[in-house]
């Protein structure tokens, strides 16, 4: 009798061509985008957000062409961040055109989906109970969607906004190997305990680790960002402080970097986007 | 998942598929030597499964549309998302032009009979991932049949018919 490795193929279906078909769009799509990097951390609340759309503004100051992307599903903040909230999504031949916002940074996001500000995102399921149970690998195909079908056009980088954690992080390191990470925390024991964790989940994907931000810094004494990256054997990216003004134009819909390129804050973000441009300089920004 | 045929010792070729159908997807497979076919019948949470994976079960005869998946698994989309479609219940969901494309996703409930507490309280006691499908069973019996509600006596009877 034969065995299962004895017969080739699954009969007719081609699940596996399926997904290879999944992955080799997701491929086409991404040879015209320079670079990919992420914004990450264990801890949630720490300015991942806030940084990402910043240091996609600072890229396109700089005369870059930049993408963000939510990769936040169940707390999209980009399209708010970046001033598209509510903008329609218009599909062509290229797939789905993503709106413009801020510096002309093109935005994709959950949020430009959901029906509703207190619409939490729900999969539909056979039983919503037992929804969970899929949603790991509905949000997986989701993600490389949003990336494989937005028509990104040419790109120098775009930046995925993660949601807090690595789960995500894991998820899309195996979806596009070249990402560069970037990874957040703020200057508290608490943050550093968590952070310290994800920088060794970023070190064992084979995605590379461009450094380590800290943010909200001056808000209260805490421990040494620096020392935490050379601890974790990353680069030390910079500091961004605390100002206020960070949270209310991102409130506003227009990134602090663009409006307000003087001020303390919007520097450190410039410097910080410099670094990480140089850190992708092997892959040309 | 493969199919072999044990007269043939032939592997057997994807020949039909149907569905889903109250979740359950019917995929055919037919020995190419001597004919034999095969029903494998899904229950809802192995539909899901590949589902969620964003493949079909019989191939694909076309591209994905775009976020195809995402918009065919959302339960609720935005309905004015998408330049030029309609707002409404239409424009996405179930209902959405991609849907079409998608060789699965619940099929619409059927009219439902209104169901006693008792009724409701005894269905609730069947394991969740075969419920929605005994739920519109019993729904189906008891509108073939006639009957106005569901109770204890319409269950019992539906459950005599089915076997279960
Ligand atoms: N340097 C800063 N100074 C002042 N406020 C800041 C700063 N960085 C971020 N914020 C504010 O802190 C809040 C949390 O920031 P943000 O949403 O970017 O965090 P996050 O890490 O993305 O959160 P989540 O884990 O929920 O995704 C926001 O209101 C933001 O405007
Ligand atoms: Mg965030
Ligand atoms: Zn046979």
């Amino acid at each position: 009798m034969k065995r299962y490795r004895d017969i080739a193929g699954d009969g007719g279906s081609n699940i596996v061509g399926q997904v290879e078909a999944q992955l080799g769009k997701l491929r086409q799509r991404l040879a015209s985008v320079g670079a990919v990097v992420a914004v990450v951390s264990g801890k949630g609340g720490v300015g991942k957000s806030t940084l990402a759309a910043n240091l996609a503004c600072c890229l396109a100051l700089d005369g870059s062409r930049v993408g963000v992307l939510d990769a936040d599903l169940n707390g999209p903040t980009q399209a708010k961040v970046l001033g598209v909230r509510g903008r329609r999504l218009v599909v062509t031949d290229e797939g789905v055109e993503p709106p413009r916002g801020a510096l002309g940074v093109k935005v994709m996001s959950m949020d430009l989906l959901l029906a509703a500000d207190a619409t939490p995102l729900t999969w539909d399921a056979p039983v919503q109970d037992e929804a969970h149970t899929w949603r790991g690998t509905v949000e997986a195909n989701a993600i490389r969607e949003f990336l494989a079908d937005t028509n990104w056009g040419t790109l120098d980088a775009l930046v995925l906004d993660l949601p807090p954690g690595t789960d995500r992080l894991l998820t899309i390191a195996s979806l596009v190997p070249t990402l560069g990470i970037v990874i957040v925390t703020i200057p508290s024991d608490v943050s550093h305990l968590v952070v310290r964790k994800s920088i060794t989940v970023a070190a064992q994907t084979k995605s590379p680790v461009l450094g380590l931000v800290e943010n909200m810094a001056g808000l209260f004494p805490g421990p040494d960002a620096a020392k935490l990256a050379a601890d974790g054997g990353i680069p030390y990216l910079g500091s961004v402080p605390f100002d206020r003004e960070l949270a209310v134009s991102a409130d506003r819909g227009e990134p602090l970097v663009a409006t307000a390129p003087e001020r303390e804050s919007a520097r450190a973000l410039q410097l910080i986007a410099r670094a990480i441009r140089a850190a992708l300089a092997p892959r040309a920004v | 998942m493969k199919f072999l045929c044990l007269d043939c010792d032939a592997p057997m070729k994807l020949h039909s598929t149907e569905g889903p159908d109250e979740g359950s997807l019917a995929v055919t497979f037919r020995c190419p030597e001597c004919g034999f076919r095969v029903a494998m019948l899904t229950n809802p949470f192995e539909t899901q499964m590949v589902r969620s994976l964003g493949v079909k079960v019989g191939g694909r005869a076309q591209e994905p549309a775009p976020f195809e998946h995402l918009r065919s698994m959302m339960a609720n989309p935005r309905a004015d998302a998408f330049e030029g479609e309609a707002g409404g219940e239409t424009a996405a969901g179930p209902g959405c032009p991609f849907a079409a494309v998608v060789n699965d996703g619940a099929a619409a409930p059927p009219e439902t009979v209104p169901w006693t507490s008792e009724a409701e309280a005894r269905i609730e006691r069947i394991p969740s991932f075969i419920r929605p499908m005994a739920r519109r069973a019993i729904e189906r019996f008891a509108a073939d049949h006639g009957y106005a509600t569901i109770d204890e006596t319409v269950m019992n009877e539906a459950r005599g018919a089915f076997g279960m």
